[in-house]
């Protein structure tokens, strides 16, 4: 799989971080909201799970999935 | 070539379309959507307004850059409430910075603590209705939700303490929002006198807390503790005027929004009771494990978030969103020009039968549309109500709350539960009374 992000959409509500901290980190960006840090664009097959707590929990919908 | 805005026909002379769109507003949008299409212009006093509407139009609305569609015009009557130099009455910069602080009161890691404080602030409030009995539930959904917002945003010390005088001012705040303030905000009348009054009061009152806290040890986790400890870029922090702006803002943003969904939410499982069975069922499920309302608040509950999002698209609480052209925009090749408003209609793009069919069904199972700016009660981009998140929260701790401790039952024909269209926003019709019945333990 492969993550993909919107950055329009992200105003770093940070669910994805507190679901899959191993894919996902929110960090501070100059003058605006914090915003989504992919750390890992294909992400392993065990981390499914979790990214797609993500995905879900997002309140943006800013996260989607290709395969 | 820049193609031609379809204009909506019956415009008259001076008013344009004024008197109809004042009679009905989301009557008179949806007609202009299906006599015109994605564009739809039309006059109110001489300004010219468009209509954006469909999905792909939703969405370039939605994208647009501040530097093309500015919201600072928009909220010009508001600016006084909340404080000179707050939100729309600063440099888009400073905007910006501001509007960060105050999403980061609204992120994750506070959202836990919220939970705990709205599922007390529903308990504690439902406990006083006693074993039966009729209530109006606009007003009484106004009050719970400005008890929850200010448990989450203030502190509960300060929701405990609570005097009548926070009520009055807040409510002098909200009389001052009626439409000649778009128009001028400070001319002399007793609304404003009134506005101006409790503004100042409420900057004292906020700056009694911050420096109560400043000298203690305690550790919170409201909104107020996070706009407290934020900086700007250039390392300053927010001053106490700026602080007391923004927690009305965020309230303002919060309050009348939730508490008329909660009323609608209400009302629509009363008038599709084989739903509310859906819920109630997911409800015993997941509150088989003994957990309490603010553990699951925070979880999945499908059943209850897809009713509360048709909640959301039958009834949007904000009918339409409106941005200035600061720069000539471009959409699919018409050029749409510098000075003119544009609109965005959650109340349009809800009941768009392409989309959504059968429109005016109630159906929690109807799919979610592909495209991801069809369902539009929260807006979307970069502007997209931060709330969003915490709003959905609160209404499933409430819920949760209602459905497991009371059997409710309309006191009036399913009918004549409506939408006031009068004033600036959309709102229930009170009374909107319902029976109450405690559930034996």
């Amino acid at each position: 799989m492969r993550i993909k992000v919107d950055l329009d959409l992200c105003q770093g509500h940070s669910v994805c971080m507190e679901e899959c901290p191993e894919v996902f980190d929110v960090r501070d960006q100059p003058g605006g909201y914090p915003q989504v840090v992919v750390l890992m664009e294909e992400p392993p097959e065990e981390l499914r799970k979790k990214v797609m707590s993500a995905v879900r929990g997002c309140p943006n919908r800013v996260i989607s999935i290709e395969e | 070539m820049s193609k031609v805005i379809p204009k909506a026909s019956g415009e008259k002379p001076e008013t344009g379309h004024y008197e109809e769109y004042s009679v009905n507003q989301p009557a008179f949008l949806m007609r202009i959507r299906n006599e015109c299409g994605e564009l739809a212009e039309y006059n109110l006093m001489s300004q010219p307004h468009v209509l954006m509407s469909g999905p792909d139009a939703q969405e370039a609305w939605c994208r647009a850059p501040d530097e093309v569609l500015g919201q600072s015009a928009a909220y010009k009557g508001i600016v006084p409430i909340f404080g000179k130099g707050v939100l729309f009455d600063t440099t888009l910069d400073r905007l910006k910075q501001q509007l960060k602080i105050q999403v980061d009161a609204l992120r994750y890691q506070n959202m836990k603590a919220y939970a705990q404080v709205i599922a007390d602030e529903v308990r504690d409030f439902t406990n006083n209705w006693g074993e039966s009995g009729e209530l109006e539930m606009v007003d009484e959904f106004l009050r719970m939700t400005l008890y929850t917002s200010t448990s989450c945003l203030l502190g509960v010390d300060f929701r405990r303490n609570m005097t009548d005088e926070f009520s009055e001012l807040y409510r002098d705040l909200e009389h001052a929002v009626i439409a000649i303030a778009f128009i001028d905000p400070y001319l002399p009348l007793p609304e404003f006198e009134a506005r101006d009054k409790a503004r100042a009061r409420l900057g004292e009152i906020v700056e009694e807390i911050v420096e109560k806290r400043r000298a203690s040890t305690e550790e919170y986790t409201d909104a107020l503790h996070t706009f407290m400890t934020s900086t700007y870029t250039d390392g300053s922090t927010l001053s106490p005027h700026e602080i007391t702006g923004l927690l009305i803002a965020t309230m303002f943003a919060g309050h009348h929004t939730s508490s008329g969904t909660a009323t609608w939410t209400l009302i629509e499982f009363l008038r599709n009771p084989q739903f509310m069975e859906e819920v109630k069922q997911e409800l015993a499920e997941v509150f088989a494990d003994g957990g309490d309302v603010s553990h699951h608040a925070m979880r999945g509950m499908p059943k209850m978030e897809a009713f509360l999002r048709e909640v959301l698209r039958m009834h949007p609480p904000l009918s339409t969103l409106i941005r200035v052209v600061e720069q000539d925009f471009n959409y699919k090749g018409t050029i749409i020009p510098k000075g003119y408003r544009v609109v965005m209609s959650p109340g349009v793009a809800h009941k768009i039968a392409e989309v959504f069919p059968d429109p005016e069904k109630f159906d929690i199972h109807r799919p979610e549309p592909e495209h991801l700016f069809a369902w539009m009660a929260f807006g979307g981009g970069r502007h997209k109500c931060a709330g969003n998140a915490f709003a959905i929260l609160q209404l499933k701790a409430i819920f949760a709350t209602l459905l497991l401790d009371f059997d409710f039952s309309l006191s009036s024909a399913a009918e004549n539960y409506t939408d006031d269209h009068s004033g600036m926003t959309v709102k229930p019709q009170a009374p909107m009374t319902v029976r109450f019945k405690r559930k034996k333990k």
